[in-house]
């Protein structure tokens, strides 16, 4: 459904994509994620059209249709706002009107039709925004941060109804996220953007638990490292067990309660590790025997 | 002070019997403020979406002159068109010296900048993202457009409202294009200054009274409609 072969985007003169290749599938949910300031909303835009390529092209078979990601509703209520969007895409007056109360039903915002926008919570209208969208029909929809600014409920919420709406074997969709659960919940594939450049590309589980490099590990959450023979291993916290018995030896410098525990940071001889563990953890400063269950290596 | 009383007392007789001279006027008036103030509007409107959403070279300095135009003197508006439109001008030809119709230009050229310049800064300020977005789900220009003005609409109405009263207001382009004749390109402001110099302060009064009430309901009414979308737009009741 869309293209791009080494596309380069500029915003005030600086490049801040680079040699992007990327296609997108009719029926595929792709997450792009990456830091702030990777370059994953001018990629968006550039894709939707919206900038032009400095390098590169894209091309689009079928109607690409984008939700920015700032709701910015127009002070209607929801509907008109949902109808709007309709008439812009240029949906046939009579249609409109069902075509938007499906889609508001679809985000679970039919109640919410006959709201003015001003008058919707930060949830509220990131639901319309969404309903909107997907009214459209578009043959690639691409979303910029669907869920930014939400409370943790309100998102989780969002992010499971949107799950499901998204799902449409007509329809290739892009979604940018920076959050590894949203990318979970949504993605049949991921890519990992970093400084400009698409740095993975694969299924959630083989890009989150076996990055192709350090700097995409490191992202991923990977916040571990191990200097070893000829190699680096870079380690999840979930790959670090603390074991009274085992030889290996680590030093506790820092704790920081979590929802689960306790997050245990540790140095080594070779490195620097992270694991959780149970409220309260072991004191600061403590010696603790750790066991290393995973991890992936790179060579240095 | 009892001239400013029977002024008052003047301008009801005049409206209450009927005065001719004075509907003429009043009508003068009314035309002149309605087809400057719509011509602005139709000339103002896309100039000012220009200057205030556009993305070309100049743009800034369209704004400043814009700007600048808001206060321009009425009086060298009005001498510069005079210049023009006399017999063997540059616009000589259109024959528009000394007419109704030269007033409602030379007015024209100066609510023109008002709207221009208030309605650029009202679509300026629309929340960051709304054009953009109705981009992204394929609207025209057209339609980006018809957003933004229906989106600043408080701002577009503050624009005719200005557009209005400079034309209500206004004496100089008045007097040096349509020569203030009597009858035919006399408005009530014009007229006011005649009279004041004829010494006729009661009749004077009766005029600018009368003005000031024209003025004044319209105001209210303009005022009322923009008031009320500010308040459907900040969700309250109204």
């Amino acid at each position: 459904m869309l293209r791009a072969r080494g596309v380069a985007v500029a915003r005030a003169g600086v490049e801040v994509v680079r040699d992007v290749d990327l296609a997108l599938a009719a029926g595929e949910v792709v997450v792009l994620i990456g830091p702030n300031g990777a370059g994953k909303s001018t990629l968006l835009a550039a894709l939707a059209g919206l900038l032009p390529a400095t390098r590169g092209t894209v091309e689009r078979r079928g109607r690409v249709a984008a939700a920015l990601q700032a709701p910015a509703l127009a002070q209607r209520t929801a509907r008109a706002n949902v109808e709007a969007a309709l008439a812009w895409w240029g949906v046939a007056r009579r249609e409109r009107r069902d075509r938007a109360l499906a889609a508001l039903h679809a985000m679970g915002a039919r109640a919410l039709a006959d709201r003015p926008a001003r008058a919707l919570s930060g949830g509220e209208a990131r639901r319309v925004h969404l309903a909107r969208a997907l009214a459209l029909e578009a043959d690639a929809l691409l979303l910029d941060e669907p869920f930014a600014g939400l409370d943790a409920p309100t998102r989780a919420e969002l992010l499971y109804d949107a799950a499901s709406a998204l799902r449409d074997a007509r329809r290739a969709t892009l979604v940018v996220v920076h959050d590894r659960a949203e990318a979970w919940a949504l993605a049949d594939r991921v890519l990992v953007m970093l400084d400009g450049r698409v740095a993975a590309d694969g299924p959630p589980a083989a890009v989150f638990r076996t990055p192709p490099t350090p700097e995409v590990a490191a992202f991923v959450g990977f916040a571990g490292r191990l200097e070893e023979p000829g190699t680096v291993r870079l380690l999840r916290p979930q790959d670090v067990a603390l074991d009274p018995d085992a030889p290996l030896r680590a030093r506790v410098t820092r704790l920081v309660p979590v929802e689960d525990g306790v997050r245990v940071e540790l140095t080594l001889a070779h490195g620097r590790l992270v694991t959780l563990a149970p409220a309260p953890g072991p004191a600061a400063g403590a010696e603790v025997g750790i066991r290393l269950l995973g991890g992936v290596s790179f060579p240095r | 002070m009892n001239f400013v009383w029977d002024g008052i007392q003047q301008a009801a007789d005049l409206l209450v019997h009927g005065d001719h001279d004075i509907f003429v006027v009043v009508g003068t008036t009314l035309r002149v403020a309605l087809w400057s103030t719509l011509f602005a509007l139709a000339l103002g409107l896309p100039l000012g979406l220009l200057l205030g959403l556009g993305r070309f070279r100049g743009r800034r300095a369209g704004l400043a002159v814009a700007n600048a135009g808001m206060g321009l003197p009425p009086v060298v508006v009005g001498l510069v068109a005079a210049l023009l439109l006399f017999r063997g001008a540059p616009l000589g030809g259109l024959d528009l010296l000394y007419t109704l119709n030269g007033v409602i230009l030379a007015q024209t050229l100066l609510a023109l900048p008002l709207v221009a310049a208030l309605t650029a800064a009202a679509v300026q300020s629309l929340p960051a993202g709304l054009l953009e977005q109705a981009r992204a789900f394929g609207a025209s220009r057209a339609q980006v457009a018809a957003l933004a003005l229906r989106e600043a609409r408080v701002g577009v109405l503050a624009a005719t409202i200005a557009a209005m009263g400079s034309a209500f207001a206004e004496v100089g382009a008045v007097v040096l294009v349509g020569g203030n004749i009597n009858g035919e390109t006399q408005t009530l402001a014009s007229a006011v200054l005649v009279r004041v110099s004829a010494g006729e302060y009661g009749r004077a009064i009766a005029l600018g009274t009368i003005l000031l009430g024209i003025i004044l309901v319209l105001a209210a009414v303009l005022t009322v409609a923009q008031q009320h979308e500010r308040r459907a737009l900040l969700g309250r009741p109204s």
